[in-house]
């Protein structure tokens, strides 16, 4: 009784902050609505390539393939619905809606169950390669076939999805974290530790693995058609090996196999360049400068973490030293630059900057915490993430 | 005279030109201790392989309770009865020490994926069945305080026990254990000794294992087969065995 309690109450509760972000983009500016969506997207993405990379084990980076599959899979349904008098150009209607996403997530299932297959002989870098020529291939057949709008793209009638993007969301991190609590995720989890062992322990490997990619790849297609919607209007621009990449980066920041370090990652990720798109320009000189110490700093606290396994703090005299060395080389640095022709008195603008930063910011990450930022760790409320997989 | 458990009957496999194991025919009765052992590379190892089914024999048959096993893969292998451990311990690190054993619990798993990913009262129930079992093992195993920590951070004997756990954890009829004493110091080998008595004792399991350690192998097993370049050179009781010429030769050559 109190189970069934607990279990529809948070799902009542998920249910309701959905609608609440849903109002907050409703009564706020397209650009923030547009973008509350698109978080809970990446959020989706991130934590359903997790289940494959972090959980699984298996090194996939054409996640944004089956975001694609999905994507492409609405905006069809959609304009068969349109051109059948269905629905109209004005909007798509939510139950429509919820149709095109269902059968999204069968496809984008069934595109998972075609790149799982393969899977089960290859490993590591083989099948990364196999998951990245299948995005390509993909993009690119669809690309030169007009059907699908060729490289123009394709119209779809809008809808307010934020709500059902965030209940998407929610439904992901639950499935992912259900599983995690359960004798069949720690069997996902040991295809990722040993795969020798976990068979000889009457593990199918086989099935793990499949199950795997048709779990995560339905998940980031059902993710391709809430998009189609928000969006209005799609074309191969949207899923490029680039965003593949970064919904990787998001899972290897977060720390692979921690389905919080997903989320939070992806949050991460995904805010820092919209909110360093307004930095202001910065003197070449003084960027320059900074990342040099940076890069010192950093150097030197990596080489007092390598000593402190030795038994030691950081904090020993050795470091106090490579701090002083990396600022005054930070400002050796920013000086001469300014004494050289080429780089004296120019600026980057805002818009290159952010990349420089996401870029430092990432750097330092692998360096300083290669982990991932909870490791294989989860935090949560008391008992949701309770005990995963460390 | 009992059916056996298991048999090899000229069990080969060949890779390219060497012939790693050679005409191996040998029976194993129910809840007999049985020792596999031979100088580095005899090809033991490999018949481990063979009767798990991560090789398929080039000819001969193994037989499992009567059943031809051939190129079964290794999941369906152990669901039939079979487990093992591994010569260079494969734990899964990463996980903590009750999963481990959990997962080796996980093929007799009653519920299916869909009930898990929406976390079903039947999951939950089989996921603690199978935690409770887990816990029963380490027990067993004398590993109970360390239920919670990381497998790899155990020390060696323990990790070496810990496979034996998961193993148990499959329920299986027959455990084969590849030099489970390996690295562990007079003390530690005793206290297996025991315990591997106790698992054929108190649980009925028909143990076969390859071992280096000759008085572990000698106070242990009830019969032993001696492989050498894959090819049986002897077999029979460890007095038989300590004494046979060919045995001698095998490993300390031929001048002693």
């Amino acid at each position: 009784m109190k189970f069934w309690a607990v279990r529809f109450g948070s799902i009542g509760l998920a249910v309701l902050v959905s609608f609440g972000i849903g109002m907050i983009a409703q009564g706020s500016s397209g650009t923030v609505s547009r973008l509350l969506a698109l978080a809970g997207l990446y959020v989706t993405l991130a934590v359903s390539l997790n289940l494959i990379n972090g959980i699984t084990g298996q090194f996939s980076i054409g996640h944004a393939a089956f975001y694609q599959v999905g994507s492409y899979t609405a905006a069809f349904l959609a304009s068969i619905l349109l051109s059948r008098g269905v629905i109209s150009n004005l909007g798509t209607p939510i139950p429509w809606v919820l149709v095109a996403v269902a059968t999204s997530l069968v496809t984008a299932g069934i595109a998972g169950l075609f790149i799982g297959l393969p899977s089960l002989r290859l490993r590591g870098d083989y099948l990364a390669i196999v998951t990245l020529g299948f995005g390509e291939i993909l993009r690119i057949v669809i690309q030169n076939t007009p059907q699908l709008g060729g490289s123009y793209g394709i119209n779809s009638p809008k809808a307010f999805v934020v709500p059902y993007v965030w209940m998407l969301t929610f439904l992901c991190v639950g499935v992912c974290r259900n599983l995690l609590q359960t004798a069949h995720g720690l069997s996902f989890l040991s295809v990722r530790e040993d795969e020798v062992a976990s068979s000889a322990m009457g593990v199918n490997v086989t099935r793990v693995k499949v199950a795997a990619f048709v779990i995560g790849s339905a998940f980031a297609g059902a993710a391709g058609a809430l998009l189609t919607f928000n969006e209005g209007f799609i074309n191969v621009n949207s899923f490029t090996m680039d965003v593949s990449f970064i919904i990787l980066t998001m899972v290897v920041l977060g720390g692979t196999g921690s389905v919080t370090g997903s989320i939070v990652a992806a949050l991460t990720l995904f805010i820092l360049p919209e909110v360093l798109r307004d930095a202001p320009a910065m003197p070449l000189n003084a960027v320059l400068g900074t990342l040099a110490g940076i890069a010192l700093l950093v150097g030197t606290i990596r080489l007092a973490m390598d000593h402190k396994g030795l038994g030691r703090s950081i904090w020993m005299p050795k470091t106090y030293i490579g701090i002083g060395i990396a600022v005054a080389g930070g400002i050796v640095v920013s000086v001469l630059a300014n004494c050289l022709p080429a780089l004296a008195n120019r600026t980057i603008p805002s818009a290159e900057l952010r990349m420089v930063i996401f870029s430092a910011v990432l750097v330092i990450m692998m360096l300083l915490r290669p982990q991932g930022i909870f490791g294989v760790r989860e935090l949560g409320l008391k008992s949701f993430f309770r005990r995963a997989n460390a | 005279m009992p059916d056996p458990i298991l048999s090899l009957q000229n069990a080969t496999i060949q890779f390219g030109g060497l012939v790693a194991v050679d005409n191996v025919t040998f029976d194993i009765n129910p809840g007999e201790l049985f020792g596999l052992i031979g100088p580095n590379g005899a090809g033991k190892t490999t018949c481990f392989n063979l009767v798990t089914g991560v090789y398929k024999p080039t000819s001969g048959n193994i037989l499992f309770k009567g059943k031809v096993i051939n190129g079964i893969p290794p999941h369906k292998v152990a669901k039939l009865g079979i487990a093992r451990t591994f010569q260079n311990i494969r734990l899964f690190g990463a996980l903590s020490v009750l999963d481990n054993v959990v997962i080796g619990g996980f093929l007799r798993n009653q519920t299916n994926i869909f009930a898990s990913m929406a976390y079903l009262p039947g999951a939950i129930r089989e996921t603690e069945r199978l935690r409770d079992q887990a816990m029963a093992l380490l027990e067993v195993m004398d590993l109970a305080d360390e239920a919670n920590g990381r497998a790899s951070d155990l020390p060696y004997g323990k990790q070496r026990r810990l496979e034996i756990a998961r193993a148990m954890a499959t329920q299986p009829d027959l455990l084969l254990l590849d030099e489970p004493a390996a690295g562990m110091n007079p003390q530690e080998s005793e206290d297996l000794m025991n315990t591997v008595r106790k698992l054929r004792d108190d649980f009925g399991k028909t143990v076969l294992l390859i071992e280096h350690d000759m008085k572990f192998v000698m106070n242990l097993c009830e019969r032993i087969v001696v492989l050498d370049h894959g090819e049986e050179i002897a077999r029979g009781v460890p007095v038989e065995i300590r004494s046979h010429p060919e045995v001698i030769k095998a490993y300390l050559g031929e001048a002693c």
